[in-house]
Formats: structure tokens, C-alpha cells, sequence
């Protein structure tokens, strides 16, 4: 038997089952539950606060103002955009792009584990509801 | 090994050990207390993070995380378990809870299938998009949660929020699982974590069970289980060292281990599963990320037969099946069993017949057992060094548990029946060991033994 050819086929399946995904992205959406801030693991570490600066709609982009500088954020297909009313005391919704207002504070997790980077695409954005 | 977590009550315990006579003292008006040196700091947070597990429930609807991992079912609950729950066990919170009545668990599902409802693809239409999964236990995670491409929990390795780590796991857990209401308002309807509670308790879960891989393969007595062990690791038989290597959570193709990794078996695609042959809804449930690319995690096996039902869907009871499971069509046809049988110079996927899914069983069986002879000894041994009455009947009752899922799993395979008697005999000293206020040394003595006699019996 070819042993050889079973060891590089098998090698190969690695690329299909496991490969592929982008490193820890994407996790529970429990996520949504999670007031900005307090994400576990992340929050100080690997997501930027801070203010909406601006919003381009045809475009899907934004600037965040953050405690380091501005970071210009891609919203793609994957990102998950939320809306955190927990301040609110009331339920934290599932948003979208026109909950992105000038102005709100918001949380970002750009894809990956990049740090520092002036420019991200985002895994998912946490914008704080405005007071009733 | 001695696991962390009963290293804790051995410590702790020594420590009221050394405190005993000053009882005596104190009643003779005197204080002769010599204070053993103070338990260390991790023992300490394994500790706290046991307390946390069984006790906290985060202010929410009355569950524990110990409600669906209790240490006396190994961990995880199953339809036999759940039987014998009082109708009030904050298990069943949908049944009497009218706040949680809709769209949190399934009642009907729960009961005959041990599934319990998860939110993985979002919260924004509860009705429509959940999945129903069997409870895993938690048991070993120290070898079974890293991977190259981050931290893998849960039955997809996308369990966790946050950094996706098993310390995030219990946030996640909380807000699924502990919500008073649908709203899942942090504050009002549960409290989160603390960063202190999700340090003890990842410090705690991580001391549970195996610490390290087996290193395989073991010199087994059996005939049937050496056999089965040896399908077990033979690339081009069995070939389940693939995915399992020594048993455990980590893949290796031969390019160096891949870790906890994913892949789509085909276990959604699996005709007749339970859930499906009822009346219930049970959404198809699309593996990690969201939307799923259909893969899920691999499970560890040591831990395997006494932690059925098998599969992320609960959807095989015996290990009979779950072995059997992978000579069959919704297997060989998912892209896990294609690229095995794309790799086969005989193009074949993985193709057993009766007597080596027996064997492959018998052999899942056996180190199963040899696991809960371990954990058995560790535990009678803990309680040769505790004071507390309590605490040593909780421990002699646990190996005594152990070591009933030790008999249960060789009797269910037909295998071993002279170790299933040390086994029985280990087990009827814990008992009496239990009882006894005398004598307990010599009997949980006497049940180590036993214990030892009936691992000779399976393994040089
Ligand atoms: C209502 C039942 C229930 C409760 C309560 C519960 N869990 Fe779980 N647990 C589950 C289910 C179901 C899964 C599988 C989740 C998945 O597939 O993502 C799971 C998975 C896990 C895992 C992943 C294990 C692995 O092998 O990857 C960990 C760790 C865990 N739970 C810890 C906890 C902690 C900590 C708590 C308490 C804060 C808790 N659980 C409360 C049902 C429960
Ligand atoms: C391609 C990788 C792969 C191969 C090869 C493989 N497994 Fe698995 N195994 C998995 C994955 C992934 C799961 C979890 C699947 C799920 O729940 O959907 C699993 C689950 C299991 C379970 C259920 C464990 C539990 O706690 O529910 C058993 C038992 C099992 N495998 C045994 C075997 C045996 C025996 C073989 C060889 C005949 C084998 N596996 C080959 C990947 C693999």
C-alpha cells in the first residue's frame, strides 16, 4: 500500500476541515448581550471605544475616534452590528449600518487579533443606544 | 495523577486535620491550635471556582452551572438523570417559569432526549433559529480547548463570547442559560461574571478529570479491547487516531498536531435522528460560525462511554452506535469521510464490520474504566486525609459512583466480569466506609485495593 500518497491525501484534508476560518472570530452571539466594555477577554485588549467621528454610507465605512487615535473601520457582510441598550435597562437589539450615528459611543472588534492598526475590518460594532 | 480539585480538599482538609486537637484543648480552656501552612493560591481559586460552579447562579432564574454539569453524572446530564429531578429543579425553569415558557427550552426534548435549546446563531428570531444539543461533559479540558486557530469550547469550538476562551465560556453560559426573562438585560435579568469568578472558575474546570493525553497504545489484557485498540489506531482501518489521537481532542494527519480541530462528519445528515422523529422542531444546526460552515469539534473519548447520549445532537445512545456510526453512509459521504476515502489507496472512507465496531467499543469501554479506577483511587485517597465527616462522605460517595459507572460500562460491552467483581467488592467497602464511623479507614483502604485489583485485570 501507498503510504506515502495516504499521508499527503490526508495532509490535505487539513486545508478543507480546519482551514479556512479566520482566526477566533466570529464567536457566540451572546456577544450581543454584553454591555461595551465588559467583553471578556477583549474589551481593553482587543476592541477601541470611542466616539462616531463620521459615517459613509455608500461606502460602509466609519471613524472612530479612540483613545489612541482614529480607526477607520470596513463594515463587511460578516460584521454584526448591536445595539446596546443596557444602560437603558431594556433589551440589547441586533442593528444595522443606519444605527451607526456621528457622535455615539461605540465598541469595535476588528477581525483578528490586530492591535494598534489605523485601519480594521470589523468583526462587530456595539453602539450605545442614545438616552430615551 | 491527582486531579487539582482534590488536591484542594486534601489541603484544605489537612489543614483542619492539624486545627482537630484544639477542640479537645479548647474545651480544657486552653488553645494549643498549630496552624498548618494556609492552602496556595491556586488551590485556594480552584476552591472558589467549585463554589462558583455548584453554588452562584448569578442572580438569575435559579440555575447553576452544576444544573446541567453535576459532578455526581459525570458532568453532563442525560434522559435517566433528568428523570429522577424533582419536578422544581431549576432544570426545567420553562415548565414552571411563565417568563420562560416560549423560546428558552424545549420541555418535551429536554425530557426524552437531554437536549437543551442554544441560541447560537443569533437572538433576533428565538422562535426559528436555535439548535437543540446535548449537554457535554467538562471533563479533561485541559487537553481539549486549544487550537492553532484559537481556543475551541463548546460542540462547534465557537461556544465562548469574548476572546472565544473557556474563562469567557461562563459568561456565554450565563446569558444563554440563567436569563430570568427573555429580555437578557445584564442587571436585571442575571449578573455577569466578575473577572475574579471567571478566573476561579476556568482554574477549577480546568482541574477536572485528565490532565494529560493517554499514551497509546496501553498494554490491554483483553482480547476484543486489544484488538479494537489496535483498529482504533490503524491509519488505514479504523483510522479514528486521525482525529482522536490517543484518544483524545487533537487531530493529527501525520504534518504535526493540528489541535482541537473542526470538521463536518456528517452527524446533521444522519437519517432517523431521535429529535427528528418527533413532532418538535429541530432546526438544522450548522456548526461553527455564524452562518455555520457545518463542522464541529472533536470531542475527547477517554471520558466517552459513561457520558452518552453520543454526538452534539445527542443522537446515539450506545457507543455501539457511535462507533458503528462511521461505517455508515452519513459519514462516508461528508467531507470528512470523502477526503479519508480520497486519501485510501483502496478508496475507501472508513468501512468496519460487526465484530471491529465491537471491538472498538470494548476498547472505548475499558479505557473509560481505567479513567474512573483512577479517578476512584484519588478519590478514596482524598478521604483518607480529610476531618470533616461531610466532606469524606461526599468523597467515598463519588468513587463510590465512579466506580458504579466503572461496573455499568464493562457489563454493558460483556467484558471483564472478574474485574467487574473487585469492582464490586471496591465499591460495597466505599459503602461501608460511608457508614462506618470506625472503621471507615480500613474499609476505604480495602477499597483502594479492590480498585487496584480490577486495573490489573485490565492493563500490564
Ligand atoms: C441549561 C444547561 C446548562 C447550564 C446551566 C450550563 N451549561 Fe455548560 N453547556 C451546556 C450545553 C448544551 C453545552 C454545549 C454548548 C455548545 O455546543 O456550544 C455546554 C458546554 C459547556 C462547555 C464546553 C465544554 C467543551 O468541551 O468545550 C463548558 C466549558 C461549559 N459548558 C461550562 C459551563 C459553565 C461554566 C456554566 C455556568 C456558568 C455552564 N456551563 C452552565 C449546558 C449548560
Ligand atoms: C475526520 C475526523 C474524525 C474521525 C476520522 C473520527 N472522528 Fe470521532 N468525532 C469527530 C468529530 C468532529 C466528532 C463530533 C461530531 C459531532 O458531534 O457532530 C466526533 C465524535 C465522536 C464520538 C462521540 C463522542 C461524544 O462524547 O459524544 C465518538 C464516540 C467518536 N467520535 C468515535 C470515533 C471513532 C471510534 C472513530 C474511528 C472509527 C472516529 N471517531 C473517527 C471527528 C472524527
Amino acid at each position: 500500500m501507498n503510504v506515502m500518497k495516504f499521508v499527503v491525501g490526508v495532509v490535505g484534508m487539513s486545508a478543507l476541515l480546519v482551514g479556512g476560518q479566520p482566526p477566533a472570530s466570529a464567536q457566540k452571539m451572546t456577544e450581543q448581550f454584553i454591555p461595551i466594555g465588559q467583553s471578556p477577554g477583549l474589551s481593553g485588549k482587543a476592541t477601541v471605544i470611542g466616539k462616531l467621528q463620521s459615517v459613509n454610507t455608500p461606502q460602509k465605512t466609519c471613524v472612530i475616534a479612540g483613545p489612541t487615535g482614529a480607526l477607520n473601520v470596513t463594515v463587511t457582510e460578516q460584521t454584526k452590528i448591536w445595539l446596546d441598550r443596557s444602560k437603558l435597562q431594556q433589551p440589547n437589539l441586533k442593528g444595522t449600518f443606519a444605527d451607526l450615528r456621528p457622535g455615539a459611543t461605540v465598541e469595535v472588534k476588528p477581525e483578528g487579533q490586530q492591535r494598534g492598526v489605523a485601519s480594521a475590518a470589523a468583526e462587530w460594532i456595539k453602539v450605545q443606544a442614545a438616552s430615551p | 495523577m491527582r486531579s487539582r480539585e482534590e488536591m484542594v480538599s486534601l489541603v484544605i482538609k489537612r489543614a483542619a486535620v492539624f486545627c482537630l486537637p484544639s477542640v479537645l484543648l479548647a474545651v480544657l480552656g486552653l488553645s494549643g491550635c498549630k496552624t498548618a501552612p494556609p492552602p496556595d493560591p491556586q488551590s485556594q481559586l480552584i476552591a472558589k471556582g467549585r463554589d462558583i460552579f455548584f453554588n452562584e447562579t448569578f442572580a438569575g432564574n435559579g440555575r447553576t452551572c452544576g444544573t446541567c454539569h453535576p459532578a455526581e453524572n459525570n458532568f453532563t446530564i442525560d434522559p435517566a438523570f433528568i428523570a429522577a429531578l424533582p419536578k422544581d429543579n431549576p432544570l426545567f425553569v420553562a415548565e414552571f417559569n411563565p417568563a420562560l415558557k416560549e423560546n428558552f427550552e424545549n420541555p418535551a426534548l429536554m425530557r426524552e432526549f437531554g437536549l437543551i435549546q442554544e441560541n447560537l446563531d443569533g437572538f433576533d428570531d428565538l422562535k426559528n433559529k436555535f439548535v437543540m444539543r446535548g449537554v457535554p461533559h467538562v471533563l479533561g479540558l485541559r487537553t481539549s480547548v486549544a487550537s492553532p486557530g484559537g481556543p475551541r469550547t463548546g460542540w462547534s469550538g465557537d461556544g465562548a463570547p469574548g476572546d472565544g476562551s473557556l474563562r469567557s465560556f461562563g459568561v456565554g453560559a450565563v446569558i444563554q442559560h440563567f436569563t430570568k426573562t427573555l429580555n437578557r438585560v445584564p442587571g436585571i435579568d442575571f449578573r455577569l461574571p466578575t473577572e475574579d469568578e471567571l478566573d476561579a472558575l476556568e482554574a477549577f474546570q480546568l482541574s477536572l478529570g485528565r490532565q494529560q493525553d493517554l499514551v497509546l497504545p496501553l498494554r490491554l489484557k483483553g482480547t476484543v479491547p486489544k484488538r479494537g485498540q489496535a483498529i482504533f489506531l490503524d491509519n488505514s482501518l479504523g483510522k479514528c487516531n486521525l482525529c482522536h489521537v490517543n484518544a483524545g481532542a487533537t487531530a493529527n494527519f501525520g504534518g504535526g498536531s493540528l489541535g482541537n480541530a473542526n470538521f463536518n462528519t456528517g452527524v446533521e445528515d444522519l437519517p432517523d435522528q431521535p429529535a427528528r422523529l418527533t413532532t418538535q422542531t429541530v432546526p438544522r444546526d450548522d456548526g461553527f460560525h455564524t452562518p455555520g460552515d457545518g463542522t464541529f469539534n472533536v470531542p475527547p473519548l477517554v471520558e466517552a462511554a459513561d457520558s452518552g447520549p453520543f454526538f452534539h445532537n445527542n443522537a446515539i445512545e450506545t457507543i455501539e452506535g457511535a462507533v458503528a456510526f462511521y461505517d455508515g453512509d452519513a459519514f462516508n459521504s461528508s467531507p470528512a469521510g470523502l477526503a479519508l476515502k480520497q486519501a485510501d489507496p483502496r478508496g475507501v472512507g472508513i468501512e468496519l464490520d460487526g465484530t471491529q465496531i465491537v471491538a472498538i467499543a470494548a476498547f472505548l469501554r475499558v479505557i473509560n474504566t481505567l479513567e474512573n479506577i483512577r479517578q476512584s483511587i484519588m478519590l478514596l485517597e482524598s478521604s483518607l486525609s480529610v476531618s470533616s465527616p461531610e466532606e469524606r462522605k461526599r468523597l467515598l460517595q463519588r468513587a463510590a459512583a465512579e466506580t458504579g459507572d466503572s461496573i455499568r460500562v464493562l457489563e454493558g460491552g460483556g467484558l471483564h466480569p472478574d474485574a467487574v467483581a473487585h469492582l464490586r467488592d471496591a465499591r460495597r467497602m466505599a459503602e461501608k466506609a460511608v457508614r462506618s464511623v470506625f472503621f471507615n479507614r480500613k474499609h476505604t483502604e480495602a477499597a483502594i485495593r479492590d480498585q487496584k485489583k480490577a486495573r490489573a485485570v485490565l492493563v500490564d
